[in-house]
């Protein structure tokens, strides 16, 4: 056991020496996000446009119309269909959907929100409210004419895109992590018979491999939180999720990539080739897995592949906790088919190990 | 009392034997040396008693336990430098040893080894900033940092500086005085003659002899040597007096003699009377680098 926590230890006193990994692990992925957000991300607008759907017809909504249009920071559209309004919603250009009932029905007045933008919708909210009790207190008598009820929707395009990015950029850099280091340093170590010397000790092999392991799993939970706070401060990216549940994710991710690390570096003979196949693997996974922008933007015909990429769930799953708040229960089919991946590859791996 | 055992040692890699049916004895507290050219099946053969290669075929027995049977207990009691192993080259001298210790089940502490090995002013320098003396000295280092009893060193001196390998052999000699046992390889014969109490000739995977070294130079090339460089002229050297063998190599005629004044004496009569030409007339006393010569017909090096 001790024999773990040194290499544990050794290895992040590496890692911090290493300057490549460095990089690669926190300063590439922050360039990635700054450059994708500022080439695809839309700015926060000033100003919420909501749209009111009029069912009543009559006096009431067209004097709630007037008044929301002296609301400086709303942007009011009318609506004549619920339905189609709350798509809008669903799309990100709507901040909030009201409908005015038929006038006698005595039902309230409905907002809708879109429930990943909490913030938005939040903000709109309260000065909504605010709007609603000031009417209700010039209507003379009558204090409770008006009540509103707020109803949230899932929506799915958020507003801002560095909330949609973040959780991409995160699952890219744990799939990197594995792919590309993991299978570079372990040829490596073995082409210099480092991994010979280490076995040349009467030591469990699993002290040390499991020690590299648990050196990967905690690297990527120190770049998730350096690229995280990077996004959060420079870039107002918003994560609705618990982080101690990103942080689960991120540490099954890393996994289930070192894992494919150690497999692709069995299969090749040299640093160079256990990288190249890696990188090979991980390139196009980047782009496919919907890390950067929605996987529906590909052509139909690559669905299914896309759907097949371990890369997929974890993007998915992170996206949805990160940027919605999800329950991971949610995913746990993808979760399972990513657990498969690096069950799959620890065995490979475990069959196939050569220490030189 | 032996502490090592080895018994019709057997390895091949493909069709080609490695190690072709050995059998030696290492006694505790000597020094013992595997001394051959390169590819004669030396590292092989240390590997496979360190545990580190299963043999196809016989058995080494190290401190009373199979190695075959109990491969680690075997390297739990045994310390081993490896041939061009690597270390981790962004840890540093000291943070190598604490790796390694971690590893055993006991360890020295690490600054007794570093300062055994004089590596002090290396401490705290990262492994890639090392010379290839101090990498040496380090791989050293790790094979002591388990206090073993018996410490298998392949190949220790390889590619060092007459100075660097000097200070390694005083290194190697202490542990002799400490009474730990020593099986190292070499292909340098002053290195065997110098630090080995025993050593076992080795070559195309087989034992050609064992022996102490004056013991092999007694059996295999008694007397004294006398070399030349032959420019022109034919000579029949086995005629010459005292000449007892004679070896070619590399354009150079070595004379095995009894009589060594003898011997020079004729040949300073064929170089006046012009029937032959001679350069570079060296008389040696004989060495292990003349008892390979007359066992295979080759030098160490070529």
């Amino acid at each position: 056991m001790r024999g773990f926590w040194v290499t544990v230890k050794m290895g992040l006193r590496m890692y911090l020496r290493d300057r490549g990994a460095v990089f690669w692990g926190i300063v590439f992925p922050l360039i990635l996000m700054t450059l994708i957000g500022l080439a695809f991300g839309r700015t926060d607008s000033p100003s919420f446009t909501i749209a009111v759907v009029d069912q009543s017809g009559g006096l009431l909504g067209r004097g709630l119309l007037e008044g929301l249009r002296q609301v400086p920071v709303f942007r009011v559209e009318e609506a004549g269909d619920t339905e189609a309004a709350l798509v809008r919603l669903r799309e990100g250009r709507l901040t909030l959907v009201i409908v005015v009932p038929g006038a006698p029905s005595g039902e309230p007045i409905r907002a809708y929100f879109d429930q990943a933008r909490v913030t938005d919708s939040q903000t709109a909210l309260v000065i909504l409210e605010r709007f609603i009790a000031d009417a209700n207190l010039r209507l003379a008598r009558a204090p409770q004419t008006l009540r509103l009820q707020a109803t949230g929707i899932a929506g799915r395009i958020q507003l801002r895109f560095f909330d949609f990015l973040l959780p991409g950029i995160l699952a890219m850099t744990v799939m990197q992590t594995g792919l590309s280091g993991v299978t570079w340093v372990v040829a490596t170590y073995r082409q210099r018979l480092i991994l010979k010397r280490i076995l040349a000790t009467p030591a469990h092999p699993a002290a040390f491999l499991g020690g590299l392991v648990g050196r990967y799993t905690l690297t990527s939970l120190f770049q998730m939180a350096v690229i995280m706070l990077v996004a959060v401060l420079a870039f107002h990216a918003r994560i609705v999720g618990s982080l101690a549940t990103l942080g689960a994710l991120i540490v099954l991710g890393t996994l289930v990539f070192v894992g494919m690390g150690f497999a692709i570096s069995t299969v090749s003979k040299s640093p160079e080739a256990a990288n190249l196949l890696g990188t090979a693997i991980s390139f196009p996974m980047m782009f496919l897995a919907g890390t950067f922008w929605p996987k529906d933007f590909m052509p139909k015909a690559m669905q299914p592949v896309i759907g097949l990429l371990p890369l997929t769930p974890l993007v998915d799953v992170m996206r949805g906790v990160s940027a919605r708040g999800d329950a991971v229960t949610a995913y746990l089919p993808g979760l399972a088919y990513l657990a498969a991946w690096g069950a799959v590859s620890f065995l490979v791996a475990a069959k196939r190990f050569r220490w030189e | 009392m032996p502490i090592v055992e080895v018994v019709d040692l057997f390895k091949r890699y493909g069709d080609v034997p490695a190690v072709d049916h050995i059998g030696f004895v290492v006694e505790s507290g000597e020094v013992f040396g595997i001394l051959g050219p390169n590819g004669a099946g030396k590292t092989t053969t240390l590997e496979i008693i360190e545990g580190l290669r299963r043999p196809d075929g016989g058995r080494a027995v190290v401190d009373g336990v199979d190695v075959q049977q109990h491969p680690r207990e075997v390297r739990s009691r045994i310390g081993m430098q490896l041939q061009q192993a690597g270390f981790f080259e962004r840890l540093t001298v000291d943070e190598t040893l604490q790796l390694f210790a971690a590893f055993h089940r006991r360890a020295l502490p690490g600054s007794d080894v570093i300062h055994r090995l004089q590596l002090d002013e290396k401490r705290r320098a990262r492994v890639d900033t090392l010379s290839g003396g101090q990498l040496q000295r380090l791989s050293v280092a790790v094979a002591l940092i388990n206090d073993p009893r018996i410490v298998f060193l392949d190949e220790p001196t390889t590619g060092l500086d007459p100075q660097a390998r000097r200070a390694l052999w005083e290194v190697i000699g202490s542990f002799r005085r400490e009474g730990r046992t020593v099986i190292l390889t070499t292909h340098y014969m002053e290195e065997a003659q110098h630090l080995c109490d025993r050593v076992a000739i080795m070559d195309h995977g087989r034992i050609v002899a064992q022996d102490t070294p004056r013991g092999l130079i007694r059996t295999h090339a008694p007397g004294t040597t006398v070399t030349v460089l032959v420019d022109g002229g034919q000579v029949r050297f086995d005629a010459l007096p005292g000449v007892q063998t004679v070896q070619q190599a590399n354009g150079e005629v070595i004379l095995l003699t009894s009589d060594p004044l003898g011997t020079v004496h004729a040949l300073m009569e064929l170089n006046r009377s012009g029937e032959a030409i001679f350069h570079q007339l060296r008389v040696e006393e004989a060495t292990l680098e003349d008892v390979f010569l007359q066992l295979t017909g080759r030098r160490l090096r070529e």
